[in-house]
């Protein structure tokens, strides 16, 4: 044992020793710093990185297996990796850097904290590669080169619009009590959902046809943290108990779905009636739930698409060209106004799930 | 039978207790070695070292309080929640109070030095236990995160994020290397040098022989060209970067508390106390104050590098310091400390830091996925501990055996081998 | 008396650990009724021959034959001699504090309906059993907020509840005052009269005299004899000469003794026990050390020797309570152990082990661990100076170790008691404070250590050696101090030392000077 710990650790040092010799001989890797735009496109089967967060959504898992799947029919290498279930920015970051240090070309990032990666999105800009923020605006940073997303600002508009539809067509006559839940505070797009949904509701809450019954209308007080389930259902719980004793609740603005069950949840184990409430990513388990008459609506925002277009983007900066975009204006990410391809979302309520669903494999069954 | 063992123990200086350390040196250079061939080269190319240590310096600066914490017989659970909470509280106070960042920086330490304090007042002066003290500390800290910050991310501003991210400047003639970072590798080597001949000339004044000359050449070899291989990597990196300022804090600190836990009276007392308390204390250690002094110290250095990831990050957010206690913890244990105190290097725990943190990266180089990695690193931890009990039941030093020894206080001490006798079987006739 | 049929009897039983024979060829014969003493020496081999015979020490494990209610039985645990009737009671009491006297009565024998614990069965049991060793308490105090004479009586019951036949007691009244003693000993009276067989183990002679119908003497592992408490008209001094009587032979080094004046004294000092603060520790104890005078703490475990010395060095055990140190003429205060180092005081404790090492030290960390500002500048360690002084002590006491590097967990007992002698010297105490300083070293060890406790008297240190061996104390002291239950009872010159004088003194309360 002592013999072969030392015989192996003589080699360990001569290998040691060798890596040093053909160290030596390599240069400083130029000064290509600021590759930028001089690229005309790169190899066919380049690597692309894909980095998104941990596996708690099963939008994210699906995304991930798509690009897997894409790329690879499109012909490149692909690194598809979640961050950790705990250390999720750090893990990001090293899986980020580990890509650029492999060479990948295009580096699609969906943040779990958009603020914290300028660092890495600095090295692999630096490195040549470009990166598209997917999903996310990657903020804080001059070196995103394009984001791709759902037009997050119509998806509250289509909530709000639903929401208020839909108490209008349970009860034709307001005012009607509602309650206003956001997302997580450290996710860019939850405040655009807000807001968007929050420019519908608004005229009607000071015309005080809507009221929000609890007064808790501060996104700060809206938010749930980290997009959490249990989150939500605690705020709900504290809701009912504080402020609907003896009043009815008419509807509940939910971001997404995984919330919207969270809050209907709540609301059953308090034997309420359930109000309408809205919701988005048409997860399986809340699309059972439109068709069962429980949720009121969920936005469709086929990942499919979204892949699909990110995929395009690839292709197109893989040909040497400028990839299409659709608004150059409306999202800055504190410091510059980034290139952006925004996909439109779609409202899902029980009337046109069945069409909406039409193409989509896991969720057609379930419309029927 | 005994050369290698006389090799190995003039090329690491080392006691028995080294011996751990030095198979941790071997697994180190073998998972770069192992990586270097299955990442095609990737592994020790200097954007990728240089990625290394930006990744992990904060979680090895963890590592080095942690150590002493461990050696002392304690742990802490709260690191990582300290570090989000001085994060949140610095980036803040330049964000709103528009604080100068060095000053940042020093209240930052303050911070840290305040909770090291009231964690250090229950640990040492009230005797809860720190495993306690620092569980509460963990959900008081990132409560206390959650608090101030409201959950969102704050960004810092560019000459913060230096610590951080930051790199040694290009001065100096073009080389086609970074200049700096080559002076840097070039005093490192003269240092090694220096303190090789120091060495031999202390072994002379303690009347013994020092090791034969070709053992300090090929000594000084080995660790001359890990240097020279090192300096030339980290200065070759795409123009920019260089060797990290994240690294050289890091290896100042690995400097000051080595030296201050192998050569100093302070740093012997918290051996003492994780060895013994009751002797120490016979011995007139101030326990309370040693207890103290860790708790306060390993705050301090969350706090720093709870900064230093600020400042990588470019911003403080929620979800900063989630687990680094646990990586710290590991990085320790990996390094040879022993869960009852006592035992434990700070250059060991800097090792099984990096075993980590190579294993990680190599893996992701490789494209395995944070699921797998989490699966390897566990077993990776279990195995590195379970061979040292392994090798302390063979009848080598144990930990655990010197933990049941108490126990069995009664059986009469059991005869010593004549002192001539040949050392391995005196070591094996001595029960665990 | 001896007409009584014979209940238990151990045949030559021999118990080997290894290097040390415990127990060489011993013999007891316990009648069925009696009351069975068993007295010697700290080490005689009593507490290992209870282990033989309560199983502890599983059959095998030992040579010899155990008879019992006539058959022969080769017990494999404590569970198979407990069945068959046989409950030792251990000085360490194995109560568990924060349970009730019911729980712990019934602690592994819990009496049970379908499965379940039936505590009402459970309570009213344990109300019997209380009443019959006499203790009136609700059954659901917890054991930790009754005393210790109490405690004692928690035990018997508990062994009661498993229907005792032959009940062991060791040490039963080391740890109870003047009148729990009286009770429990008029309790194992009752128990006599009701048949039940007891077998007991004390130091303390006087209570064995009054209690004990046979008493067997053990000594260095063997039988030395059985005496008939009635029929051979034992007393103290019969019992004493049995446990001692060996001579004592030239086993210290010649020494002339050089003493100087009075240079350390202590004053009416008065401790508590740490927790339970009703029990006094030390009852207004003063002594005296001159320099170059050796002085000996004669007295039996428990007695409280330890707890004064521990007490004077820094207050590291018990709570202060009163009392004045008085050194080179002027009082001092000793708070801290760093305070009694900086004063010139030494302990070396009696748990090497626990106390006085860091296993996980090498030779030359042990060394200098009490003073390291002796080899350090501005707190930075000096490695050459440290190596030194480790070295220079190696060589002058004679620690057989290859280097001072190697790690003192592997080193022997008396190379290991060295190594704490070094680290004590290394501070230049004047005062060195010595507790069972030969405990477990084989014989050469002793004598080189008898002889550096004698160069450091001649450097005109004052020496205080704590001791359970009375020869060691009489061989080696140049005044025995006598301790008995927390008191000093006598101070006897070395000239008027004997074996006999000493041990009379250490079990009884009654003062005596022969200077």
């Amino acid at each position: 044992m002592r013999k072969l710990i030392g015989k192996s650790m003589a080699i360990g040092a001569i290998a040691a020793l060798a890596l040093t010799a053909t160290a030596c001989g390599s240069g400083r890797d130029g000064d290509t710093g600021g590759a930028k735009g001089d690229t005309k496109g790169f190899a066919a089967d380049s690597l692309i990185g894909v980095a998104l967060p941990s596996k708690t959504s099963e939008n994210w898992v699906l995304a991930g297996d798509l690009f897997t799947n894409g790329l690879k029919e499109a012909g490149f290498k692909s690194d598809v990796q979640y961050a950790g279930a705990s250390t999720t920015v750090a893990d990001q970051q090293a899986q980020i850097t580990a890509m650029v240090t492999k060479g990948a070309k295009v580096i699609v990032i969906g943040a779990t904290d958009a603020a914290q990666l300028s660092t890495q999105v600095a090295a692999a800009h630096a490195a040549g590669a470009k990166v598209i923020a997917y999903d996310r605006l990657i903020t804080n940073t001059p070196d995103l080169d394009y984001y791709v997303a759902f037009d997050n600002f119509k998806v509250g508009q289509l909530q709000g619009q639903a929401l208020l539809d839909g108490m209008k067509a349970k009860k034709p006559n307001g005012p009607y009590n509602i309650e206003l839940f956001s997302g997580s505070p450290d996710d860019n797009n939850a405040g655009v959902f807000f807001n968007g949904a929050m420019s519908v509701l608004k005229p009607e809450i000071d015309k005080g046809n809507v009221v929000v019954a609890s007064k808790q209308t501060d996104v700060k007080q809206t938010a749930i943290q980290g997009w959490k389930a249990e989150g939500a259902q605690a705020r709900m719980d504290q809701l009912l108990t504080s402020t609907y004793g003896n009043k009815e609740l008419d509807g509940v603005l939910s971001p997404n779905d995984t919330l919207a069950r969270a809050i209907i949840t709540s609301i059953k184990g308090a034997g309420k009636q359930i109000p309408v409430v809205t919701g988005q990513d048409s997860e399986v388990e809340s699309v059972k739930s439109i068709m069962a008459g429980e949720q009121y609506m969920t936005i469709n925002k086929d990942t499919r698409n979204l892949v699909k277009q990110t995929i395009a983007m690839v292709k197109s900066l893989q040909a040497g060209n400028n990839p299409e975009v659709n608004d150059t204006k409306s999202y800055n990410n504190g410091v510059k106004v980034v290139d952006t391809y925004l996909l439109p979302p779609v409202a899902v309520t029980k009337a046109n799930a069945a069409e909406a669903y039409a193409n989509d494999p896991k969720l057609s069954p379930l419309t029927k | 039978m005994s050369r290698i063992k006389d090799l190995q123990k003039n090329l690491f200086g080392g006691t028995t207790s080294n011996a751990r350390q030095f198979g941790m040196i071997f697994t180190l250079v073998a998972i770069v070695v192992l990586f270097q061939i299955l990442t095609d080269g990737l592994t020790l190319r200097s954007d990728n070292l240089i990625a290394l240590f930006n990744q992990n310096s904060y979680i090895l600066i963890l590592a080095i309080g942690m150590l002493m914490v461990i050696v002392a017989g304690h742990i802490d659970l709260s690191v990582g929640s300290i570090a989000a909470f001085t994060g949140i509280l610095v980036a803040k106070s330049m964000a709103e109070w528009s604080l100068p960042w060095p000053v940042a920086i020093l209240f930052g330490l303050v911070i840290g030095a305040i909770i090291g304090a009231w964690q250090g007042f229950w640990v040492a002066y009230v005797g809860v236990p720190a495993f306690i003290v620092t569980l509460a500390g963990m959900l008081l800290f990132r409560g206390g995160n959650q608090f101030i910050g409201n959950a969102n991310t704050i960004s810092v501003p560019e000459g913060f994020r230096v610590i951080g991210s930051g790199f040694l400047p290009e001065v100096g003639p073009n080389t086609g290397y970074n200049n700096l970072t080559l002076l840097l590798g070039l005093a490192a080597c003269v240092a090694v040098v220096w303190r090789e001949f120091q060495a031999r000339k202390t072994r002379r004044e303690m009347d013994a022989e020092p090791a034969p000359m070709w053992i300090s050449v090929l000594r000084m070899a080995v660790m001359v060209g890990v240097i020279v291989f090192a300096s030339l990597r980290f200065a070759s990196g795409r123009v920019g970067t260089s060797f990290p300022v994240s690294g050289i804090i890091l290896v100042a600190l690995v400097l000051a508390y080595s030296f201050y836990t192998r050569n100093t009276a302070g740093g012997r007392h918290i051996y003492a106390v994780g060895g013994n308390s009751r002797a120490a204390e016979l011995s007139g250690v101030k326990l309370k104050r040693v207890n103290f002094f860790v708790m306060m110290n390993m705050a301090v250095l969350a706090s720093l590098a709870g900064m230093i990831f600020v400042a990588r990050s470019a911003a403080s957010g929620p979800q900063d310091g989630n687990g680094w206690e646990l990586d710290a913890i590991a990085a320790v244990f990996i390094g040879g400390a022993a869960v009852a105190g006592g035992i434990g290097t700070i250059s060991g725990s800097i090792v099984g830091g990096l075993v980590m943190a190579v294993l990680n990266n190599g893996l992701q180089l490789l494209g395995v996925g944070t699921d797998r990695v989490q699966i390897i690193k566990g077993l990776v931890l279990l195995l590195a501990v379970a061979l040292d009990v392994y090798n302390k039941k063979q009848g080598r030093f144990s930990v655990i055996g010197s933990l049941t020894r108490s126990f069995r206080r009664d059986t009469p001490a059991p005869p010593t081998a004549p002192p001539d006798a040949d050392r391995e079987t005196a070591r094996t006739a001595v029960p665990s | 008396m001896s007409d009584l049929p014979v209940l238990l009897e151990m045949r030559s039983i021999t118990k080997q650990f290894p290097g040390v024979k415990a127990l060489a060829d011993v013999n007891l014969v316990v009648r069925a009724g009696e009351i069975h003493a068993i007295v010697g020496e700290n080490g005689a081999g009593k507490s290992t021959l209870m282990k033989v015979l309560s199983g502890v020490y599983p059959y095998g494990s030992y040579d010899g034959q155990i008879i019992y209610q006539g058959a022969e039985t080769r017990f494999s645990d404590i569970r198979a001699s407990e069945n068959a009737g046989i409950v030792i009671i251990h000085q360490e009491l194995a109560l568990i504090p924060d349970m009730s006297i019911t729980e712990n009565i019934f602690l592994g024998n819990e009496p049970r309906k379908r499965g379940a614990i039936d505590w009402k069965a459970a309570n009213r049991m344990a109300l019997d059993l209380m009443a019959r060793v006499g203790l009136r308490e609700d059954p659901d105090t917890l054991i930790k907020d009754i005393g210790v004479g109490k405690q004692q009586l928690v035990e018997i019951a508990k062994a009661f509840a498993k229907d005792v036949k032959l009940l062991i007691l060791d040490e039963p009244t080391a740890a109870l005052n003047e009148a729990d003693s009286q009770h429990l000993l008029d309790l194992l009276r009752g128990f006599r009269s009701r048949g039940i067989t007891s077998i007991m183990i004390s130091h303390k002679l006087n209570e064995i005299e009054a209690i004990a119908d046979q008493i067997t003497i053990l000594r260095d592992g063997r039988t030395v004899e059985t005496l008939d408490v009635k029929a051979d008209g034992v007393d103290e001094d019969r019992i004493v000469r049995g446990m001692v009587g060996r001579e004592l032979s030239s086993r210290f080094p010649d020494h002339t003794p050089k003493i100087g004046e009075v240079f350390f004294e202590v004053r009416n000092w008065n401790v508590r026990h740490p927790i339970s603060a009703e029990r006094q520790v030390c009852k207004n104890e003063s002594f005296t050390v001159r320099r170059g005078e050796i002085v000996g703490f004669a007295g039996l475990m428990g007695a409280g020797r330890t707890e004064l010395a521990m007490s004077v060095f820094g207050r590291s055990y018990g709570v202060y309570e009163s009392g004045t140190i008085i050194k080179d003429g002027k009082e001092i205060v000793l708070k801290t152990v760093a305070d009694a180092i900086a004063h010139g005081l030494a302990y070396v404790s009696e748990d090497r082990k626990a106390l006085g090492l860091n296993l996980l030290d090498d030779i030359k960390t042990s060394t200098v661990a009490a003073k390291l500002s002796k080899i350090s500048r501005h707190g930075v360690l000096d490695e050459v100076a440290e190596y030194q002084a480790a070295e220079s002590y190696r060589r002058d006491l004679r620690t057989k170790a290859p280097t001072v590097d190697e790690g003192v967990s592997k080193l022997s007992g008396g190379n290991q008691q060295k190594v704490v002698l070094a680290k004590w010297m290394f501070t230049d105490p004047d005062l060195l404070i010595l507790d069972e300083p030969t405990r477990g070293i084989d014989v050469g060890a002793k004598y080189e250590i008898y002889g550096i406790i004698q160069r450091l008297a001649d450097q005109g240190k004052g020496v205080v050696v704590i001791s359970s061996e009375l020869p060691e104390l009489i061989g080696l002291c140049d005044r025995i101090y006598t301790v008995f239950e927390g008191a000093i009872t006598g101070e006897i010159a070395r000239q008027d030392a004997d074996p006999e004088t000493l041990m009379k003194q250490m079990t009884s309360t009654k003062k005596m000077q022969t200077r």
